[in-house]
């Protein structure tokens, strides 16, 4: 078990010095954030320009600039914002909590909508209810989600004056982004709910529980959900990693003052510590959930642990 | 005894609704962007000035109407032929700590600016002509030049020249002032949240009068349509450019509680020439494709009629700005003629290269290929992430045989402009080399009269206009997104939107 640790953790190091490079290398084709500083200086020269990469240190090699990012990083420094100082740290400490938070909220929506839409369809298998549910979960996947996004402030901000149309003010202020993730994902989760619910509902103890006289809503609901519970929370907890590359669009839309936002922000000011800080952050909580996961199946499954 | 609680009950509600009525609003704002710093020699952003404009003041003062007026100075002398300038200083001025403004202040500004704070950022670049200044007394400093700069008194009044504390900054350090600013404008900030909100309240001991809003935030919200949204809902009243895009003019003034306010900005485009190679090396060439456009028809379908068509690269606004000097006129005809005499064939292509990510002008650009193809020229459109048309592809003299310039100074000085585009050996400038627009540029930098400088600005204008050195297209209005609550709203071309005397109905 310690040598399967170990790997994971050597493939997980590996995997974030890939990303954090990638990153770094790609950036810095994109434009000088010296440039950016000072754009609205219509006389700054050459001169000028250099003094201020050589106060950023971007006048270093760019293995250099690399691998000072890396030291910082295993020493827990993610550098200064190249708009004005700020330490990276402190931006992410203000933001991975909203983006977290918005996360966690989406997945409660696509939750509490996925499970009994995709039981309904899984039990009225074939007929009305379920054909009805396949077809709005299309539709949904379909559907752009800035799209969805502009339109649901369009109504409920615009037209009604119902919600706050940006920013992160109160719960009233969840209800619009964490909606619009919330419905895209159940699109995708309501099918897988409906297939694992199918599979299920064709086991052998369902047939038991049926013959014991049980009633439906036991059945259904003590026996056979919590029976496909696990090959859900396994998706669940896999599409949280992928929630958190996706909220980027979301959280701009919003102005929600997340990762996403950060990152947004960032790339349009050539800001390569915040940026490279961001990447980082959501690289090391994406390596995180996938090396729980895969330790958890290390433990339920020996045949994991040797391969 | 009911109708005693009834009165009571009134009596309270009407005093209630008075306290509500005396007492000032607060005002929000929506900013594209966090400059991350309210240092002012940290950055150049216009976002920066447009709330720094209301921390800060500077030794003179510019406001929406262009004119310099005395800001903390309250008069200046040209000396020893404009190589030193004497400014009395403003008496009982105070920063917001209470820290009193003297002459000590003006000194420490401008040495820090010059010294080693102020080369880590883009700052001290506007300000190379200052070698050092002195203390004459407490209400009294001489700035000694190293040569005369005609427009020294504008750049005093924004930016890099805004005064800062000295004792406060001792105290607290440089970092910290980054972030806890302190100056001697109208309001002063209290509380900053990085990438979210600024908040600022009146400052009534400003030496131009107290304030008549309690609070502005500032928020920072990047998305335009999540702005306008923002607007539309009321709880933004002043969405500050270049947020709105030409597309949402429409659907703000068609809601009943915002408007979009428009104001002529220094901003202007041109296509500018390859005039180094290629047809377009043959002035009459340029000439012919100028002709060939129709420019006004471009402003009032693409821009709504926001911008005005420009005879050379300058706005009116411009110092340098020469009404008499008419834009080429639309003539296909007379294009055709030329592009013949040059011997340009009728299929010849050619490239236009614009910044990839600016939709309007793509547009734009679309509608020139069109003109151009109506006088038998292939022209294609290339886009270019901007920042690499920006660094790469322009300075180094990579570009098609047109490309974009977008170009604007918050100096409103032609120098700024001309300078960097048509001065032998520029950033700018890649192609052409020319010996008397060299002379006449530098000429004009070392001259304080202004009326000689003016005159010599609109020569440049007049004969870069005639040597067809770029296709100038217009100028841009700077466009507002204006809540009905706001009163005494006055837009500012350059962002810098002093708020002392806005005021809102509640």
């Amino acid at each position: 078990m310690a040598k399967f640790l170990f790997y994971r953790l050597l493939q997980a190091l590996f995997v974030l010095v890939a990303v954090t490079l990638i990153v770094s290398f790609a950036i810095r084709l994109t434009g000088d954030p010296a440039v950016m500083l000072a754009q609205g200086a219509g006389s700054i020269t050459e001169a000028d320009l250099e003094r201020i990469r050589e106060a950023l240190g971007l006048n270093q090699p760019f293995l250099v600039q690399y691998l000072n990012f890396l030291k910082g990083l295993f020493t827990g420094d993610l550098g200064r914002s190249f708009m004005g100082g700020t330490p990276v740290g402190d931006l992410i400490g203000r933001a991975l909590p909203a983006t977290l938070a918005l996360a966690f909220a989406s997945m409660f929506v696509s939750i509490a909508l996925s499970i009994p839409l995709g039981v309904k369809a899984a039990v009225s298998r074939g007929r009305w209810p379920d054909q009805v549910i396949r077809v709005v979960s299309l539709v949904g996947l379909s559907f752009p989600n800035f799209w969805l996004a502009i339109m649901l402030v369009l109504l409920l901000s615009i037209t009604f004056n119902l919600l706050p149309p940006s920013g992160m003010e109160g719960w009233q202020s969840f209800i619009m982004p964490a909606a619009t993730m919330g419905i895209i994902l159940t699109a995708t989760n309501v099918r897988l709910v409906r297939t694992t619910m199918l599979e299920t509902l064709r086991s052998q103890y369902i047939m038991v529980a049926r013959a014991k006289g049980l009633s439906d809503s036991v059945v259904l609901y003590k026996h056979a959900l919590r029976n496909c519970s696990i090959p859900l929370i396994t998706y669940f907890g896999l599409q949280f990693g992928g929630l958190l590359g996706g909220i980027v669009v979301i959280e701009r839309v919003f102005n929600w003052p997340g990762l996403g936002t950060l990152a947004f922000d960032a790339v349009a000011a050539r800001d390569y510590p915040v940026l490279q800080g961001v990447i980082t952050v959501l690289s090391l909580l994406i390596i995180s959930i996938n090396l729980l996961v895969d330790i958890a199946y290390g433990f339920v499954d020996p045949r994991v642990r040797k391969s | 005894m009911k109708k005693t609680t009834l009165f009571k009950a009134c009596t309270l509600a009407v005093a209630m609704a008075a306290a509500s009525a005396s007492h000032a609003g607060s005002l929000t704002i929506a900013s594209p962007q966090d400059p991350g710093s309210w240092d002012p020699i940290d950055t150049f952003l216009v976002n920066w000035a447009s709330v720094g404009t209301n921390i800060f003041d500077g030794l003179t003062y510019r406001g929406p109407d262009l004119e310099l007026v005395p800001g903390l100075a309250t008069s200046w002398e040209e000396l020893d032929d404009g190589k030193r300038i004497r400014f009395t200083l403003r008496e009982g001025v105070v920063f917001h700590n209470g820290e009193p403004f003297d002459a000590e202040a003006v000194k420490f500004t401008f040495d820090r600016l010059l010294g080693d704070e102020g080369a880590r950022g883009p700052q001290r670049s506007n300000y190379t002509a200052i070698s050092h200044v002195t203390v004459v007394d407490d209400t009294t400093v001489d700035f000694f030049l190293y040569q005369p700069d005609p427009v020294l008194l504008t750049k005093l009044a924004a930016y890099g020249a805004m005064i800062v504390p000295p004792g406060y900054i001792e105290e607290h350090g440089e970092e910290y002032f980054d972030t806890h600013p302190v100056g001697t404008g109208p309001f002063k900030v209290v509380e900053y949240t990085p990438r979210s909100d600024v908040k600022l309240e009146a400052f009534a001991e400003h030496w131009g009068g107290a304030p008549k809003l309690d609070s502005v935030t500032y928020r920072f919200i990047s998305e335009p349509s999540t702005a306008v949204a923002e607007l539309q809902a009321g709880r933004v009243d002043i969405v500050l450019p270049p947020t709105v895009p030409i597309g949402m003019i429409d659907s703000i003034n068609a809601h009943p509680n915002a408007e979009v306010v428009s104001v002529a900005s220094p901003t202007v485009e041109a296509l500018r020439f390859n005039t180094q190679s290629g047809i377009t090396a043959d002035e009459r060439v340029r000439q012919a494709i100028i002709m060939a456009v129709d420019r006004q028809a471009i402003v009032d379908s693409i821009l709504a009629g926001e911008g005005s068509v420009i005879a050379s690269f300058q706005g009116e606004q411009s110092f340098g700005f020469d009404a008499s000097l008419e834009p080429y006129p639309f003539d296909p005809q007379q294009a055709q003629a030329l592009l013949t005499e040059a011997g340009v064939e009728p299929g010849t292509e050619l490239q236009i290269d614009i910044r990839g990510n600016d939709a309007t002008f793509a547009e734009v650009a679309q509608v020139v290929a069109a003109y151009l193809q109506g006088v038998g020229l292939n022209a294609s459109i290339q886009p270019y992430e901007t920042n690499v048309l920006l660094n790469d592809i322009i300075p180094a003299g990579r570009t098609g045989a047109m490309f974009q310039q977008k170009w604007g100074g918050w100096t409103f000085d032609f120098d700024n402009t001309a300078y960097l585009m048509y001065h032998s050996g520029e950033r700018w400038n890649p192609y052409d080399s020319d010996a008397t627009l060299d002379e006449m540029l530098d000429a004009q930098r070392s001259i304080t009269d202004r009326a000689e400088r003016e005159t010599l600005l609109q020569f440049v204008a007049r004969y870069t206009k005639e040597r067809a050195l770029e296709m100038p297209l217009y100028s841009l209005n700077a466009l507002y997104g204006v809540g009905s609550r706001v009163e005494n709203f006055e837009p500012a071309p350059d962002n810098r939107i002093r708020l002392t005397d806005v005021d809102v109905t509640e």
